[in-house]
């Protein structure tokens, strides 16, 4: 009896494996294959059928990097671009996010509604006037014009975020620490933000993801002193349109930054998905 | 005490909110006005006030039907796709007693890489003639090829594959955090019950799982709705206008035709689209739960 159970449970379990393995390959594929094509030499990337049995060559990698298509100087732009917009959103959207959740803020909902509604608007609705608007500054393809746009997409976000785990706090911590004649500042400083880093360290990893892979504004409103990454691997597509062993490994490094993040802070990013998921909010 | 509190509550509300208004608020304005504006900077001799000729343009431009057309296809296909396939995956997944931890690090990857790269991945890597991976596995299998990205529907099917795949893993951690929080104890007495697997799935963890369900179909279509780098990559809205969704045909009538004010006319229907959808969604949401607090 105990035997035709354990058998039966065994193949249920085989073919449970085998299921979750097959949906695990279709999800780490292009990544893998990419990773695969990068690594093959130009003769070889065109075979067809692709051969999975070559020699191994680096010479994209180098090309990508310190080559004719060296995307070195839009890896520094993105380092800069996401690295700003992050640290902005953080200095704005914790006071912010505080008021929200903890202290009696005139006209709360109005004003929660009013950040909630600023998140949804669709970006293709923001790039229109903003080309415009940067145009007669003359901010086109400037830093200052590029992190002021991302901040549309990552403040309010990163104001919802925070809100959530700020109403986690016990109120006691901020009351004993208001009683002791702290000032709300001093509050703020020495006892609120020390209890939400975990959520601010989400929040960092979300901005600065998402101000990376950004593509749209990019694309638009930057130019040859603003190029992220984004655009510069739309660009190698567009120009070369053959040379896709130099673009997978361009691609690989350009990605490679938010990859290990993902990996690195896997728990995390899973964590302010469900909180967002949770508690309303949250955008990609 | 409660005055000094509204004061200071204001006090570090405010940069935020000023800075929303500046640079959310102010363009979504400017981007009211240009629409109706003749603003065309290919003839800016023709530029100036239009009345409401955009959106009467707009009413009779068939373009602009399909294209209202392919959003909604586009929308409600992939996020009907991502919610059943997420939830499938995650009720499997939960039934694998270990390396769950495996299927949480590959679920990650999808969702942090740039959709313009994951556009130009499967635009070359996967679906190109004699090149990608899934041309050759459907020759491999005996069918005939497929120009996926060169024939309308197939290009269609594509893009919202694409999107699919790259989004179902936010479903699926989603759903796999809310059933691994369900109560085991209710299980356990269904079982008791001898109430079946189907039986506990739809009667348990369904409506357990509902306000989770919910949420990812409202933060799904909100960037369904937004979606332009994947497609922009993959397809630019071709062949012809096949997968031309409101975004991209906004965006190629102002920075292609440089036509900003029809683009900004476009541009606000996709807004109030948007809007509505959002706000249906939400009243969906609030409707059937008991909200906390």
């Amino acid at each position: 009896m105990m035997n035709i159970h354990q058998r039966a449970s065994a193949r249920r379990n085989a073919l449970l494996m085998t299921a979750a393995t097959v949906l695990l390959l279709i999800w780490v594929f292009p990544l893998l294959w990419a990773t695969v094509v990068s690594l093959k030499s130009e003769s070889e990337v065109l075979a067809y059928p692709p051969n999975l049995i070559f020699k191994p060559v680096f010479q994209n990698y180098q090309d990508a990097i310190f080559g004719d298509f060296s995307i070195l100087d839009s890896l520094l732009t993105s380092v800069i671009v996401a690295t700003t917009t992050t640290l902005l959103t953080i200095v704005l959207a914790v006071p912010a996010a505080y008021a929200f959740a903890r202290l009696k803020l005139p006209a709360r909902r109005t004003l929660g509604f009013y950040t909630l509604a600023t998140q949804m608007v669709p970006p293709v609705g923001l790039v229109i006037p903003y080309f415009l608007i940067l145009n007669k500054l003359q901010w086109l393809d400037t830093y200052q014009g590029m992190i002021v746009v991302y901040l549309t997409f990552s403040l309010p976000f990163a104001i919802w975020l925070l809100v959530s785990y700020m109403e986690d706090i016990p109120f006691e911590m901020e009351e004993a620490a208001l009683l002791d004649k702290a000032s709300r500042l001093q509050t703020m400083w020495y006892v609120i933000i020390p209890q939400v880093r975990g959520g601010i360290a989400v929040t960092v990893i979300f901005v600065f993801l998402n101000a990376w892979n950004e593509f749209l504004f990019a694309v638009q409103l930057g130019g040859n002193t603003v190029r992220p990454v984004t655009v510069a691997m739309y660009n190698f597509v567009s120009v070369e349109q053959t040379l896709w062993a130099k673009l997978a490994a361009a691609a690989l490094v350009a990605m490679l930054p938010v990859v290990i993040i993902g990996i690195a802070a896997q728990k995390q990013i899973v964590k302010g998905l469900t909180v967002g998921a949770v508690k309303g909010g949250g955008r990609r | 005490m409660h005055q000094s509190e509204r004061r200071f509550a204001m006090a570090i509300t405010m940069p935020a909110l000023l800075v929303l208004l500046l640079t959310t608020t102010f363009p979504l304005g400017y981007l009211i006005w240009s629409s109706f504006q003749t603003l065309n900077l290919a003839m800016p001799f023709l530029d100036g006030f239009a009345g409401f000729s955009n959106y009467v343009e707009m009413w009779g431009d068939s373009r602009y039907w399909h294209a209202m057309q392919l959003t909604g296809i586009y929308t409600v296909s992939s996020v009907t796709l991502q919610v059943v396939i997420g939830l499938g995956l995650a009720l499997l997944v939960m039934q694998i007693p270990r390396a769950q931890w495996v299927f949480r690090i590959v679920a990650i990857l999808p969702i942090v890489l740039a959709p313009v790269v994951v556009g130009l991945f499967w635009r070359t890597l996967m679906l190109a003639p004699n090149f990608g991976m899934v041309d050759f596995l459907v020759q491999w299998l005996g069918f005939e090829q497929i120009n996926w990205l060169g024939e309308p529907i197939p290009a269609l099917i594509s893009v919202i594959a694409i999107h699919t795949w790259q989004w179902t893993p936010f479903a699926f951690l989603v759903f796999l955090a809310s059933l691994a929080s369900l109560p085991g104890d209710v299980f356990e007495a269904a079982r008791i019950d001898k109430a079946n697997a189907f039986q506990r799935f739809w009667h348990l963890t369904l409506p357990l799982i509902r306000p989770a369900i919910i949420i990812v179909i409202i933060m799904r279509a909100m960037i369904s709705l937004a979606a332009f780098a994947a497609i922009f990559a993959a397809t630019g809205g071709g062949p012809g206008t096949a997968t031309e969704i409101l975004n991209l045909y906004a965006f190629k009538t102002s920075f292609v035709e440089l036509n900003f004010g029809y683009g900004s006319a476009l541009a606000v229907s996709l807004l109030i689209i948007t809007m509505a959808v959002s706000a249906m969604l939400f009243r969906l949401r609030t409707a059937r739960t008991v909200k906390p607090q």
